[in-house]
């Protein structure tokens, strides 16, 4: 069995997997690992085989080649046990609306196994993380979208998932509710779940995801936490310092700074390119300072995955 | 088994909540089935007629009359007969509407007839029920005919010189008035076996919209498909095949509690006489697996659930059509009996035709009970095996 990079057993481990449709082929090769308490993102445009990949993992769908572990076990649509350890949350809603919010949670977690006053108890928990104690009885019909959402994940954490799966949770979501979602993944992760997340949405990655899988054309293109895709590409932060005096000797006297690529004068301020804009500020206000320049303001714009993807697939994320 | 089962009381659950559901499966059944037997079972209500009897002859012959043809119309539930001491009161009752006819013996008809001289009956019908009048005419020419034949045996053997003593003459009379009842009218009904017309109101209707009920296992895999539900499911820890069993337990059990509801409302509400229980039961078991193999394979061809349910429509009124649901294959041509046979609505129909008598069983029943589970067996199995195709997606 692999291990990741932590050296723990890897509680997804999917290997090589194909799938095509006809002539089309949906996902090539794709592989990766999502550690304990890892958050993983996929990230890539509609199309890109996000889904597909998923309902591979998660045994919805005959792979047509590779192999996927849960927890250490083989996974395929007829392995009971494996997706017992997985809690998947899929892009429709997917709940009865003629069913109570209770007995929505009640269905599935009895397909779960669980039963009398374990799931009874494990139903009061999963209403209390959505915030729909107080609606539990009511037919879900009658639920706004945030809800309904927020019931769609709560049936995914009804059986205490080693690996929750989510994909694309927050589609057609008001932002209200999309900052709600992403705090209680955000919070599930704090918690110790392994997430697989699928999204389009570049900030989702970003805030979310401990490392990101950028895929395209059913490909992994590229890998890794967002700093290390960033430096791959090359691309470094920008720096606008506003600020009033003698900007030319300023920006003179910023090049000679260590790490600082570029730095140009203009009106109003000076602007740079630099390495790690974080870790550098602190010596750029300094020097800055020295040179006679008042800063009033500082402004970071570090590369984002939006950038990244652009560079690997010559197209936007939502292209 | 235990997932089938909690898929099929959410399924049972889901459906009992969709007042549309519990209207085609009961509501729009019985109320048909009352309607129907309404309307068109006035003309086919059997024969109960009234009349009035009124005995002046007080002689043997009018006492065989009386006990012979007329106590046979009313053995046989044809007709009542009530019997007046004058010919006012039986004239009377006909004219205040108490009978629809009177047969009047005046006195000294016996003797008359004894004697070989002219004798006759007087009717008395009402304007309102011609028929009725025609039925008692009938009943007392055929008698008359008899007695003639009698009368035309006792000159024969008074011109061959013969003896014929007035005991013998009035023996020869008694076997005359004794000959076969001239109404063949009372075994009718057994002979042919036929269901009442609310009897088959109800069953035809309760076969007709079993089909509908019946596609709901299988259609709402499309269902469960389109509102996303299905791939919950499947990545639940359970069997693919668990899915597609907990649909098709939870469509045979709605199939047979609207059968049930219908047998049992149509039975004490309309009247309706199914026979014997077992045998129904056994019928209705069938029924439900027929109607569920065949709209399980209609549901699979389709793509999705609005062209499964048209595709299901069709064919539920199709083979209702071509089985008899809908007005009686006797009365059609004698090709139309023979291609009902492929439908589940002729054999379901024919079980109960057949469970008529007072005295059958489920034995009676066999042959359609065997044909039904045959047509769903191999339309199920079919139907399931692609069902299975849609749950996992390849």
């Amino acid at each position: 069995m692999a291990t990741d990079r932590a050296g723990s057993p890897p509680v997804l481990a999917c290997a090589d997997l194909r799938k095509s449709f006809g002539d089309r082929l949906a996902v090539d090769g794709v592989g990766f690992t999502i550690g304990p308490s890892e958050t993983y993102g996929l990230l890539g445009p509609n199309g890109a085989g996000k889904t597909t990949t998923i309902s591979m993992i998660c045994g919805l769908l005959v792979r047509d080649g590779g192999t996927v572990h849960v927890d250490g076990a083989p996974l395929d649509v007829n392995a009971v046990a494996a997706k017992g350890a997985v809690g998947f949350v899929p892009q429709d809603l997917a709940i009865y609306p003629e069913l109570t919010a209770r007995e929505n949670l009640r269905f599935f977690g009895q397909l779960y196994g669980l039963g009398g006053a374990e799931l009874r108890a494990r139903m009061d928990e999963v209403l209390e993380i959505i915030g729909l104690s107080d609606r539990a009885d009511e037919r879900t019909d009658g639920f706004s979208g945030g809800m309904k959402r927020r019931l769609n994940i709560g049936i995914g954490l009804l059986n205490r998932p080693k690996l929750l799966v989510l994909d694309e949770p927050t589609v057609g979501v008001d932002p209200q509710s999309r900052n709600a979602i992403l705090a209680s993944v955000e919070q599930l992760g704090e918690q110790g779940m392994a997430i697989l997340y699928t999204t389009h949405y570049m900030e989702e990655a970003e805030r979310l995801c401990d490392r990101v899988g950028i895929i395209d054309n059913g490909q992994i293109k590229a890998e890794g936490t967002r700093r290390e895709l960033v430096s791959r590409i090359g691309q470094r932060d920008r720096v606008d310092l506003a600020a009033s005096g003698p900007l030319p000797t300023a920006a003179e006297a910023l090049r000679a700074v260590p790490g600082v690529e570029e730095a140009t004068a203009h009106e109003g301020g000076i602007g740079l390119l630099v390495g790690e804009a974080r870790t550098i500020l602190p010596r750029l206000l300094e020097v800055a300072t020295a040179a006679g320049a008042t800063v009033n303001g500082v402004e970071i714009v570090e590369p984002d995955l939006e950038a990244v993807f652009l560079h690997l697939t010559g197209r936007a994320l939502r292209d | 088994m235990r997932a089938a089962l909690v898929i099929a009381l959410k399924d049972l659950r889901q459906r009992l909540r969709d007042r549309t559901a519990i209207i085609v499966a009961v509501v729009a059944p019985f109320g048909l089935a009352a309607i129907f037997s309404t309307l068109i079972g006035g003309a086919t209500q059997p024969i109960e007629l009234a009349y009035a009897y009124a005995d002046l002859d007080r002689s043997e012959l009018s006492t065989a009359l009386r006990d012979g043809p007329l106590a046979g119309i009313e053995e046989a539930g044809i007709a009542s007969v009530a019997e007046t001491d004058s010919a006012a009161s039986a004239r009377e009752a006909v004219d205040i509407g108490e009978v629809d006819a009177a047969l009047i013996v005046p006195e000294g008809f016996g003797a008359a007839v004894t004697a070989g001289q002219g004798a006759e009956l007087e009717i008395i019908g009402s304007t309102d029920a011609g028929f009725s009048t025609d039925i008692l005419r009938s009943i007392a020419e055929s008698f008359t005919t008899d007695v003639r034949g009698v009368q035309l045996a006792v000159a024969l053997a008074t011109h061959a010189g013969g003896e014929t003593s007035p005991e013998a003459l009035a023996q020869l009379a008694r076997e005359a008035a004794a000959a076969d009842a001239p109404i063949t009218l009372a075994d009718l009904e057994a002979e042919t076996r036929q269901m009442s017309t609310t009897t088959y109101f109800a069953a035809s209707m309760a076969i007709f919209f079993l089909f509908f009920t019946a596609q709901f296992g299988v259609l709402s895999l499309l269902t469960e498909r389109r509102q996303g539900t299905l791939p919950r499911l499947v990545a639940a820890p359970i069997r693919p095949w668990a899915i597609v069993a907990g649909k098709a337990i939870g469509s045979f059990a709605l199939g047979i509690v609207a059968m049930a509801v219908l047998v049992l409302a149509s039975s004490f509400l309309l009247g309706a006489r199914w026979g014997d229980p077992i045998g129904v039961a056994a019928l209705v078991l069938a029924a439900v697996t027929a109607a569920m193999g065949i709209t399980a394979l209609i549901t699979t061809l389709a793509r999705t659930e609005e062209q499964a349910g048209g595709w299901n429509s069709i064919v539920a009124v199709t083979l209702a059509i071509l089985g008899g649901a809908f007005f009686d294959l006797s009365q059609g041509p004698e090709i139309l009996s023979q291609v009902s046979l492929i439908t589940p609505h002729a054999w379901f129909l024919t079980g109960l035709d057949s469970l008529g008598p007072a005295s059958a069983s489920v034995v009676d029943v066999l042959v359609p009970v065997t044909a039904l589970v045959g047509i769903g067996l191999v339309t199920g199995a079919i139907g399931l095996v692609r069902a299975g195709g849609l749950v996992v997606r390849r």
